[in-house]
Order: C-alpha cells, then sequence, then structure tokens
C-alpha cells in the first residue's frame, strides 16, 4: 500500500459516521456554499412552484388554498399576461438584432488598426458600469419634449417631434435606444475579444489568395466568430427578456400599457396586488419560456453550422 | 501593409478606395463615440446650470454661471452618504463571501474524491440559468419569514448562492494538476494547508476577477433590493436615486446632480480599473 494510499484510508468521523478523511474534508469544503444554494436558491425554487398551485391569501397564507394548475390557466385567459408578453417581445425584437450587429460594427471597427483603441473601448464599455437608475434618469432628461435636446435638435428638421416616453408608438423604441447605450458595451467587448482571437495567419493565406475583404469577412471572421456570436445573442435575449428597470423607472409600463413588460406585471401582481400564486406561476412560466427559447437558440446555431 | 496590394491592380484607384475606407471607419467610430458621450455631458451640464437654463428651450451644454445649488440641495433632500454605505456593504460583503465559499466549494469538486459530489456539481450547473425573477416571490416570503426584511442579508444572501462563481472556479481549478496536489499530501499537508497555500496562491487571478465582478453586479442591482429594502435608510444608492428624482418638487437639475453622485462610485472604480474590468466580463463569454 502506498503512502498516498495510506493517506487515503486514514478514517474519521462526520455527523457520528465513520469516513474516509477525504470525503470528510470534502463535505465540510463543500458545505458553506450548499447551504446558500439550498436555502436561498434551490429551496424557493420548489417552494415557488408549490405556491404557483395556490390560491394565495395574503392575510393569512396558511389558509391559501389549493387549486392545481387553475393559476396557469388563468394566464392564458388574462388579457394583461397577453399585453405584457407582447411588450416584452417588441422590446425583445427591437434590441437583440440591433445591439448583437452593433457591437459586431464597433467591434471590427476598433479592431482594424485605428488610432485610440483603448479610448474607444473605453467610451463604448463606460455606460455597462452603471446602474439602470443611473442610465434611465438621464436619459429621461434628453428625451424630455420640452426642454430636452433631442427634440430641440429635431426640431431644425421636422415640425413635431415625438414626444417620446409618453407616446404609443415611441415609448418602446425610446427605451430600447436607452437600453442600447447601456449594454451594447458588453456585446462589444466579447466580440472584440473573439476577433482578435482569429489567427492572423488565415487572413494572410486569404490574401495571397487574392481575396477581397468582403469574402474574408464571409469566409473567415463569421465563421470563426460563430460561437461568441451565438453567446452574445443568447446573453443579449435573456437580458431583454428580463427588462424591468428601464420601463419601471421610465414610463411605468405607460402609456396606457404600451411599455408593460412580463416581469414589470409579474412585480405589480405580486408587490402591488398581493397576488402571489399567481405571480409565482408567471414567474414559472418566464422560465420556461426561457430555457426553450435557449435550447432552440443552440438548435439553430448548431444546425447552420453544418 | 496596403502597398502590398496596390501591386496586383494598376493604378492609384485601389489605395484611394483603401483610404476612403479608413476615413469612413474613423468618422463611424469616433462619431459613436460622441453620440455615446453626449448622455454624461447633458447629465453634468443640466446638474451645474441654474433653474432658469435648465428649462430653457435652447440646450444649453456648456452655461455661462456654473452653481453647485443642485449638488447642495441633493445632498440635503437624501441621505446619500448613506446609502452609499449600504451599497458598498452590500456589494463587499457578498464579494468576500462569494470568493470564499465559491473557491471551497470548487476545490472540494475538482480536487477532493467524495461520494456523492458528481450529483452536487450537476444539480449546482444544473441552476446556472435560473433567473432571479422566477424566485422573486418565493424569494420574498423566505425574507419574512426569517425576519430579514430590510437587512442587508436580505441581498448578500440570495446573491452569494449564485452558481457563477462556482462554474469559473471549477473550470480554473481543473487546471492545476493534481500531482502538485498529491505531492502536497505527501508531505503531510492537510486539505486546509492544501487549499491556503497551494490552491488560493495559484488562483489569484480568478479570484481577481470574479471579485471585480461581483462587486460591480451587486452594486447596480436594482430590482431585488428595490424589494426588500422598504425604509428609506436601508436604501441602495440605485433604489434610492430614483425616489430623489421622483421626489414632489421637479427640478432636473437636482435630479442630474444626484444621478451624477450615483454614478460617481463605480464611474471612478472604472478609471482606475478599466483593463480588468473588461477582462473579467470578457472571461464571461471565454467560459459560456
Amino acid at each position: 500500500m502506498s503512502t498516498l494510499d495510506k493517506v487515503r484510508e486514514a478514517r474519521t468521523s462526520i455527523f457520528g459516521t465513520t469516513v474516509s478523511r477525504e470525503t470528510k474534508d470534502g463535505i465540510v469544503f463543500a458545505l458553506p456554499y450548499l447551504a446558500l444554494f439550498s436555502v436561498f436558491l434551490l429551496y424557493p425554487l420548489l417552494k415557488g412552484f408549490y405556491m404557483s398551485l395556490l390560491d394565495w391569501n395574503s392575510f393569512q397564507p396558511a389558509q391559501s388554498e389549493f387549486i392545481w394548475f387553475e393559476n396557469y390557466v388563468r394566464m392564458v385567459q388574462d388579457p394583461m399576461f397577453w399585453r405584457a408578453l407582447r411588450g416584452t417581445v417588441v422590446f425583445v425584437v427591437l434590441t437583440v438584432p440591433t445591439m448583437v450587429l452593433l457591437g459586431l460594427g464597433l467591434a471590427l471597427g476598433v479592431n482594424r488598426e485605428v488610432k485610440g483603441q483603448r479610448l474607444l473601448r473605453f467610451i463604448y464599455f463606460s455606460p455597462y458600469v452603471l446602474t439602470v437608475s443611473v442610465v434611465a434618469l438621464i436619459w429621461e432628461e434628453l428625451l424630455a419634449p420640452e426642454y430636452g435636446p433631442i427634440n430641440y435638435y429635431l426640431g431644425f428638421v421636422m415640425e413635431n417631434p415625438p414626444q417620446w416616453l409618453t407616446s404609443f408608438t415611441f415609448a418602446m423604441p425610446s427605451l430600447a435606444v436607452t437600453t442600447m447605450w447601456w449594454l451594447v458595451g458588453f456585446n462589444f467587448v466579447i466580440l472584440l475579444a473573439a476577433r482578435q482571437g482569429i489567427p492572423e495567419h488565415l487572413y494572410e493565406a486569404a490574401r495571397l489568395d487574392g481575396a477581397r475583404s468582403w469574402h474574408a469577412f464571409k469566409d473567415i471572421t463569421l465563421p470563426q466568430m460563430r460561437p461568441a456570436l451565438v453567446f452574445v445573442t443568447i446573453v443579449q435575449f435573456i437580458s431583454s427578456f428580463q427588462v424591468f428597470g428601464q420601463p419601471y423607472i421610465m414610463t411605468q409600463g405607460g402609456p396606457g400599457y404600451a411599455t408593460e413588460t412580463l416581469v414589470m406585471y409579474l412585480y405589480r401582481m405580486a408587490f402591488n396586488d398581493g397576488e402571489f400564486g399567481y405571480a409565482a406561476a408567471i414567474g414559472y412560466f418566464l422560465f420556461a419560456a426561457l430555457v426553450v427559447i435557449s435550447v432552440v437558440n443552440f438548435k439553430i446555431a448548431g444546425e447552420s453550422n453544418e | 501593409m496596403s502597398n502590398s496590394t496596390g501591386y496586383t491592380v494598376p493604378g492609384v484607384g485601389r489605395i484611394d478606395e483603401e483610404t476612403i475606407r479608413t476615413a469612413g471607419v474613423y468618422v463611424a467610430l469616433y462619431g459613436t463615440a460622441a453620440l455615446f458621450l453626449v448622455p454624461y455631458a447633458w447629465m453634468l451640464s443640466t446638474s451645474l446650470k441654474p433653474e432658469e437654463l435648465v428649462f430653457s428651450t435652447i440646450p444649453h451644454w456648456i452655461p455661462q454661471e456654473v452653481s453647485f445649488q443642485w449638488y447642495a440641495e441633493a445632498v440635503a433632500a437624501a441621505p446619500l452618504l448613506q446609502w452609499l454605505f449600504n451599497t458598498t456593504l452590500i456589494a463587499g460583503a457578498t464579494t468576500v463571501i462569494v470568493v470564499i465559499v465559491d473557491s471551497m466549494i470548487a476545490y472540494s469538486l475538482t480536487k477532493l474524491d467524495w461520494p456523492g459530489r458528481r450529483v452536487v456539481f450537476a444539480l449546482i450547473m444544473g441552476s446556472f440559468m435560473i433567473p432571479i425573477y422566477v424566485n422573486m416571490v418565493p424569494l420574498y416570503t423566505l425574507i419574512t419569514d426569517i425576519g430579514l426584511l430590510n437587512s442587508p442579508l436580505a441581498v448578500i444572501l440570495p446573491f452569494s448562492s449564485f452558481p457563477l462563481g462556482v462554474f469559473l472556479f471549477v473550470q480554473f481549478f481543473g487546471d492545476v494538476p493534481d500531482e502538485i496536489i498529491e505531492a502536497a499530501r505527501l508531505d503531510g499537508f492537510s486539505s486546509l494547508q492544501i487549499y491556503t497555500r497551494i490552491v488560493l496562491p495559484l488562483m489569484k487571478p480568478a479570484i481577481a476577477s470574479l471579485s471585480l465582478f461581483t462587486f460591480v453586479y451587486t452594486w447596480n442591482q436594482f430590482l431585488w433590493p428595490l424589494i426588500v429594502l422598504q425604509d428609506t435608510a436601508k436604501f441602495t444608492l440605485p433604489v434610492g436615486v430614483v425616489t430623489v428624482a421622483t421626489a414632489r418638487t421637479f427640478q432636473p437639475g437636482m435630479k442630474m446632480a444626484a444621478t451624477f453622485l450615483a454614478a460617481l462610485p463605480l464611474f471612478v472604480v472604472y478609471l482606475i480599473l478599466q483593463e480588468q474590468i473588461v477582462k473579467a466580463v470578457q472571461m464571461q463569454g471565454t467560459t459560456g
């Protein structure tokens, strides 16, 4: 028996059971995180599903009635829920493609041998370190119809500039532009790192073959950056799907319900109306939708690869 | 570099095309950068100009007279320093807890053999994608039941339970050769000694990245602190600054002054640690 085996075989006890020293250490080192994980992540996840089956009684939670899947049935029949889902989809459509493409454009531009790369990167990424409140409050002022600078300059080229945050048509695009400024820096730095990771000799070989830059882009850059593009798209999708702070601060879901989103609806149901059971059901639906969408995204990305 | 392509195509035309394209790239990149700076400029400008210029229909980017009255009013109207303290405490404590418990379990999962570790690992990785809003309602009832409402722990503990750090550390620890660990064990090192003297020192870059990421991420949280921190004195800066802005008297000058003060701490951090913050974010891309 080697020394190492002897070390391994050393016996000790944990919770009154005799185990090997290594087993005990393994459990002891895992325990602090496992405790946090079980109490604050796993337990709420399970409890949330149970709560979604209850007609929640906010005065006496213990008296809540078990109603099976009625909350989910209610959700499907709830026009407000569909409106919030529609708002979320509109926001996703406005932000995901634009922010991936803008991030890609900036990354490819900065990757060229331009002067001031570091300065550009510093500027593009800077809003990403701000909190949503700061971002939302600044953009409220920029978009202010009466005294904001955006409408002042638009006034030169058009008769009546939009009322932005109080306009049914332009409220959601306003939130989308705000979000682009805030978060496009993430896509930009991830895609820049991916572009810089492409070996230069691939381009040199293509150049010797006389490939024009469009072909180099299509045949080398895009395929090489594909994993990063898929990653950025999925992260962007998940992030846009759970948008909350921008509409909560800038429009409160209005005008009417034009900028109501799912997480805002969930928040209102739970913390304004005390409908915990129904809100838990909405949360579970959101989660399921997100998992499905991520899997579909991966599938599509995988297939077009072949 | 661009000269080499000039040989094959006769004439100067090719080079001109290249020059024009380069010029276009510069205009696009620096034009975008200028647009990116506009919101900062407007925030600063509004916070520094007197009331009559704030509501002027013609934008005054650089006010003739600068006044700090809005800053004085913002500081007087809201406990900004208290909120700064709350936010720093929450982000700091979360970062310390995450680094310690995540590195411990990652060490245990990669370098110690114990029954059930694969199941535990699979369980943690399976919860990787769970977003906060799924757990929002049940977690709120839990926090209320154990009496943590309005306590900094109501944010610190749930945010310390996220699996991102475990995931990152497991990837990094996998690269530490088992031979080093085994040799240390033969020399009579206990698991604790191996962890503190060998594993942690080797993990310094990963720890630095995760710390920075966790700190900034927690500092900036809005939705969850909004739910569990309900007393004005307990707010974090992100939650509090919105209440200043939507206070009864509508004053964009004061609103932008408070916003600037709320943005300042992390902006200073970004100025100093730009490279490291960008790296910490890029690290997600390479592991994701």
